[in-house]
């Protein structure tokens, strides 16, 4: 046979070639005239992206599911417009169960129920993103009966959801910043509306400053923890720092990158910073960041109503751990961030500095004596070796 | 040699002795315990805390070596008060003008500009300058100590600032206590050579001639000790035991008041986490199509009329009447929440090809091609037709198709 082949590879290869040829024609000519923006490649005979659109791209199409309504109206010159669309990701590649017409039965016993059965189909393409909302306090809201619970498609739409990162990096896109407040507003609106008014908020939802933290820069994205746990507030330093120690983010504002070296360096920071790192999840009493800065609700500090450089507000917040705090010279046993300095916070400075000085001088002068005294008593002890009793 | 070791004098009595063991072992715990607060950031302190079972617990331990530390001070200042008043003994550990000169003689003796080391007595001054720096170190850190443990008290006689500012005495005092006891006592007392007389109490006579030669020969001469008249002391013990006793209660009384003073500094209170609405959906929630993309209409939406069971306004105009005395099927108690349910997917406000089955009115204009419903005649009625095919996706079940079948035979009433 290979003898045969190898004697006959010249006709092999003429044929070959002019197969190839018709087979390149003629894929030329079915698929580039009649394609269509949704990639048949994904759907291997299935419908295709205008066959469902055929029908659910008419207005006010409504499916009931155990007596709710679910609208089922595509707008198809959104989805074309959307990622998804953009990636000739199809249909069908989603509702794996729909072959054609007419549909199966839907199983699901409400709206709600049947988002529930659907959106594990994100997994197919987003199993990363998949993964980390399964460690998610979102999903254990769900395991734990709490179908409210957001899943993927409560803040992805994924038939309208346009891209959101860059694809090259994979960093979120400065334009997509501004919209995960109100994304998150569909279910914490209560939280929304305390922090749009807060000085991060404000400055996203009113002025559209885009470095500024969003919902997702302390909670993260997928794997959204509880922020209600010891671990997460033990970690508050560290993430405030994030922001508020880099050089380049905090000059465009003038904010001092030295929040984080004052308030480790104060009594409170101390025990914070040294319980955490034995006991990242126990509870401790030690005030963090938001213990005085609030949490959803910061203020800036020089604010007129609430601003805790203010030392009444301040005292309100001293208060909440020491009751018997009374007056306002208390608050000055926080130095507010600074470093001591012959005009910030004087007696402080002095002091330090008396240390800084007094030390060296009467530990130097101890240490000079001390070596002298070595010095002379080895020199006594080669004049006079043999005198063992030569003490001094 | 033997015979200047063969007799040894009495150095430090049992009581000083005991008095030192509980100092020098407050003073270790409290700079172990200490030294990783004031550095708080290295690893050996994160690992050392770590060990102890955590800050809080480290805390606890230096307190206590601290209220040690304040009882055996206590002591001391009654038991110097007993020898000052009572015994009359000799205040050889005063600093005088003397110690300044023996200090500078034996410096430079030490660099080669003196024939002689110093002769002392009693205390000699390095004993001297240990001393006094301890005694300066329990002042700074019994007041800064205080206020750091008494925050709230302390300002209502000094400023806040005071707090950090004690806080940074309270440290920079710890390191150089530690470090001067490594270099001053450490060389002095260990290293130079071990002198053991304050644990064994007794020091021999040919270590006494080289470091206290002045009390030795006091000690020859007779003068070291007065004579005490023991009728004289009786009388001075019964003036001064009860005033110590008062002196001692006072101090007890304040080192209580120092660690009891405030409960919130030491213990504060438990942060309440605030509480926050966590599920407030944002109302009314936005449907994606429905009520955004459609035009105002009167119809209302298949939903409704489904669920609430009313008749369409926009057919009637007149208010619903009750079904009850109806028997038959019609199109309000039955088959119009039934086709709505099945069919009002597309054929509800999208009214695929034409068909909008969502109230009566519109279900017999039927669609692009026609009637669906011929009253009176099912077999021709291609709604029946249809259904009864199979296979549309909103396919009924053989029981409705039943029904339906027996509405329109009846004659496909409303009502």
């Amino acid at each position: 046979m290979s003898r045969w082949f190898r004697a006959h590879t010249m006709q092999f290869g003429l044929a070959g070639l002019a197969l190839g040829v018709v087979i390149v024609l003629a894929a030329a000519i079915l698929f580039e005239p009649s394609s269509v923006a949704a990639a048949p490649q994904f759907q291997d005979g299935k419908p295709s992206d205008e066959t469902c659109l055929a029908c659910h791209q008419q207005e006010g199409m409504t499916a009931q599911i155990g007596g709710q309504p679910l609208p089922i109206t595509i707008d198809g010159t959104k989805f074309h417009a959307s990622v998804h669309g953009m990636e000739n990701v199809a249909c069908v590649d989603c509702h794996t169960n729909i072959t054609g017409f007419p549909h199966p039965e839907v199983t699901a016993s409400s709206p709600r129920d049947f988002s529930l059965e659907m959106y594990p189909a994100c997994e197919k393409c987003h199993n990363d993103q998949y993964q980390k909302v399964l460690d998610s306090v979102h999903q254990k809201a769900l395991a734990s009966g709490n179908t409210n619970a957001a899943v993927c498609t409560d803040c992805h739409n994924p038939h309208t959801q346009t891209r959101l990162t860059d694809k090259a990096t994979g960093e979120l896109l400065l334009g997509a910043r501004l919209a995960i407040p109100q994304t998150c507003a569909q279910c914490h609106s209560a939280i929304y509306d305390t922090y749009k008014k807060s000085v991060h908020g404000a400055a996203l939802t009113q002025e559209g400053i885009q470095y500024v933290p969003t919902c997702i820069d302390c909670h993260g994205v997928h794997n959204i923890q509880s922020p209600t746990t010891a671990s997460f507030r033990n970690s508050t330093p560290e993430l405030c720092a994030k922001c508020h120690t880099n050089e380049t983010l905090m000059k465009q504002y003038g904010i001092s990158t030295n929040v984080l070296n004052t308030y480790v360096s104060d009594f409170h920071g101390t025990t914070v910073e040294m319980f955490e790192k034995n006991y990242p999840d126990q509870p401790t009493d030690k005030p963090v960041c938001t213990d005085c800065h609030g949490v959803h609700d910061i203020m800036r500090p020089d604010d007129p109503q609430a601003g805790i450089a203010f030392k009444e507000n301040l005292l309100v917040k001293c208060q909440q751990c020491h009751p018997s705090a009374t007056t306002d010279t208390f608050t000055d046993a926080w130095l507010s961030h600074y470093e001591p300095s012959p005009r910030a916070f004087p007696i402080v400075y002095y002091v330090n500095l008396f240390y800084i000085l007094f030390i060296p001088v009467v530990l130097g002068g101890m240490l000079f004596f001390v070596l002298t005294d070595i010095y002379r008593r080895f020199k006594n002890r080669r004049s006079a070796p043999s005198t063992g009793e030569e003490h001094k | 040699m033997s015979e200047h070791t063969s007799r040894s004098y009495v150095r430090f009595p049992l009581a000083r002795r005991i008095e030192h063991i509980v100092m020098l072992s407050t003073f270790i715990i409290l700079g172990l315990t200490g030294l990783p607060q004031k550095f708080s950031t290295s690893p050996i302190s994160i690992a050392f805390v770590g060990f102890i079972g955590g800050i809080e617990n480290l805390r606890l331990i230096h307190h206590t070596a601290a209220i040690v530390m304040m009882l055996g001070t206590i002591w001391h200042i009654l038991f110097f008060g007993y020898m000052a008043f009572v015994v009359r003994t000799r205040l050889s550990m005063l600093p005088s003008l003397q110690d300044v000169k023996d200090g500078w003689q034996a410096l430079m003796y030490n660099i080669g500009f003196g024939k002689s080391y110093p002769q002392m007595g009693r205390y000699t001054f390095e004993e001297k300058l240990e001393y006094w720096a301890f005694v300066w170190g329990v002042i700074v850190m019994g007041t800064t100590g205080f206020i750091m443990w008494n925050p709230i008290t302390t300002v209502h006689s000094l400023p806040g600032e005071a707090i950090p500012a004690a806080k940074t005495a309270h440290g920079w005092e710890a390191v150089l206590a530690i470090l001067a006891i490594i270099i001053w006592h450490m060389y002095g007392v260990h290293i130079r050579r071990f002198n053991k007389s304050m644990f064994t109490g007794k020091m021999s006579e040919d270590v006494m001639l080289h470091e206290h030669p002045l009390e030795l020969a006091d000690i020859k001469a007779g003068l070291a000790e007065r004579p005490v008249d023991s009728a004289a002391l009786r009388k001075r013990q019964r003036i001064y035991i009860p005033i110590a006793a008062v002196l001692g209660l006072i101090m007890l009384g304040s080192v209580y008041g120092f660690v009891n003073l405030e409960t919130t500094a030491l213990t504060t209170i438990q942060r309440q986490a605030p509480t926050v609405a966590v599920f407030v959906p944002w109302t009314p929630t936005p449907a994606p199509t429905q009520t955004a993309t459609l035009p105002p209409t009167e119809t209302p939406l298949p939903t409704l009329t489904a669920t609430l069971g009313t008749p369409s306004t926009e057919i009637t105009g007149t208010p619903a009447t009750a079904p009850a005395e109806v028997p038959s099927l019609t199109w309000d108690n039955a088959i119009g929440a039934m086709l709505t349910e099945k069919c009002a997917a597309c054929h509800g406000a999208a009214a695929m090809a034409g068909l909008n089955l969502s109230t009566f009115a519109d279900a017999m204009k039927g669609g692009q091609d026609g009637a669906v419903i011929v009253p009176g005649d099912a077999a021709n009625s291609s709604i029946v037709q249809k259904q009864q095919a199979g296979g549309h996706p909103g396919q009924l079940t053989p029981e409705e198709i039943a029904q339906l079948v027996e509405w329109i035979d009846a004659g496909a009433l409303e009502k």
